[in-house]
């Protein structure tokens, strides 16, 4: 067994028991963890089976890529994009919504501040 | 009643203001000028006044020229009165602040409706049913802009009183090409922001 091989095993297996553990934990959904898990398979075949790696070159090939290599880095980058619009976006909501209840907390703490501003004034 | 907002600080703003005998809003966390103003305007609210002065917090504004920017509100001819730093002395802002403040002006008054030369200003008075209908929604320094233009297609009067700005030979903070880029943005695309809190006009 080559090298690269051993460690692709090794690194989807342990990844893959990782996963599994988070979804018994239930700190992933189903649908993410089949995600995953079938990421981490795939490390694992590709260790364990190197015709796997065949068998995606045609797959590959089938979609317009060159080579395996190739639709990974591709389809990793427009995932990478499509996550970090996603991720701004949910970062402005959140900012919207601290900004909020900043401004709550700051408004209702002065009430009574006020209330004294007022009974001073009378 | 003074009402100081501090927008998470990190000098003795808060110490000061109250030893000189302000009410001190925090905000603990930064939300910026416009998020600033509109705690204090929700705060000013509550408490029982007519008029509400509003003034930066960066020693720009003269308190000795309140009676002037008051003078329209307490003689009815205007529901908002803005301190305009352009209606005399311009040439004490410095010339890159005045063109973009005159090409916002523009473009403000182009959204509104009704002419105003230093739609930037902060140094402004609201009658308490301008204030009840809406407060702006912008964080940023959009609000200065956005409040002009949803109080304008209100029928509320606006009108400007002149003022001396003073300018430090160091400042801090204040708004630059960005903030004006956004100010000129959201008035040519959105002037109106949906974030704002509305109600319905009170009656005259």
């Amino acid at each position: 067994m080559e090298l690269y091989a051993i460690a692709a095993t090794g690194l989807g297996a342990v990844m893959l028991l990782l996963t599994v553990r988070e979804l018994v934990r239930r700190k992933k959904g189903l649908l993410q963890y089949s995600l995953w898990a079938m990421l981490w398979l795939a490390v694992i075949l590709v260790g364990t089976v190197p015709q796997f790696y065949f068998a995606l070159l045609f797959a590959t090939q089938a979609l317009g890529m060159y080579t395996p290599i190739h639709f990974v880095t591709t389809f990793s980058i427009l995932i990478i994009f499509a996550t970090m619009y996603l991720l701004v976006k949910r970062v402005a909501e959140l900012n919207e919504r601290v900004n909020r209840v900043v401004q709550y907390m700051a408004v209702n703490n002065v009430d009574d501040n006020i209330s004294d501003s007022r009974r001073r004034k009378e | 009643m003074v009402l100081v907002v501090d927008d998470d600080s990190q000098d003795h703003t808060v110490e000061l203001s109250r030893k000189a005998g302000a009410t001190v809003i925090r905000h603990v966390l930064r939300l910026g000028t416009g998020g600033a103003l509109s705690t204090g305007f929700r705060a000013a609210l509550k408490a029982d006044f007519e008029a509400f002065v509003t003034m930066d917090g960066d020693g720009q504004h003269n308190p000795n020229e309140i009676p002037v920017v008051l003078d329209p509100i307490l003689k009815h001819e205007a529901d908002i009165v803005i301190g305009s730093r352009l209606l005399k002395q311009s040439e004490s802002m410095p010339l890159f602040k005045r063109i973009a403040n005159r090409i916002l002006s523009i473009v403000t008054s182009f959204a509104s409706g009704t002419k105003i030369t230093d739609s930037q200003s902060g140094f402004r008075v609201y009658r308490r049913k301008v204030l009840e209908y809406a407060i702006h929604g912008a964080w940023d320094y959009r609000w200065a802009s956005e409040i002009l233009v949803q109080a304008a297609k209100a029928d509320f009067r606006i009108k400007e009183a002149p003022i001396t700005a003073i300018y430090l030979p160091k400042r801090q903070r204040g708004a630059g090409v960005k903030d004006g880029l956004k100010i000129l943005h959201s008035m040519i695309k959105r002037p109106e922001n949906p974030q704002a809190s509305c109600k319905a006009k009170p009656k005259a």
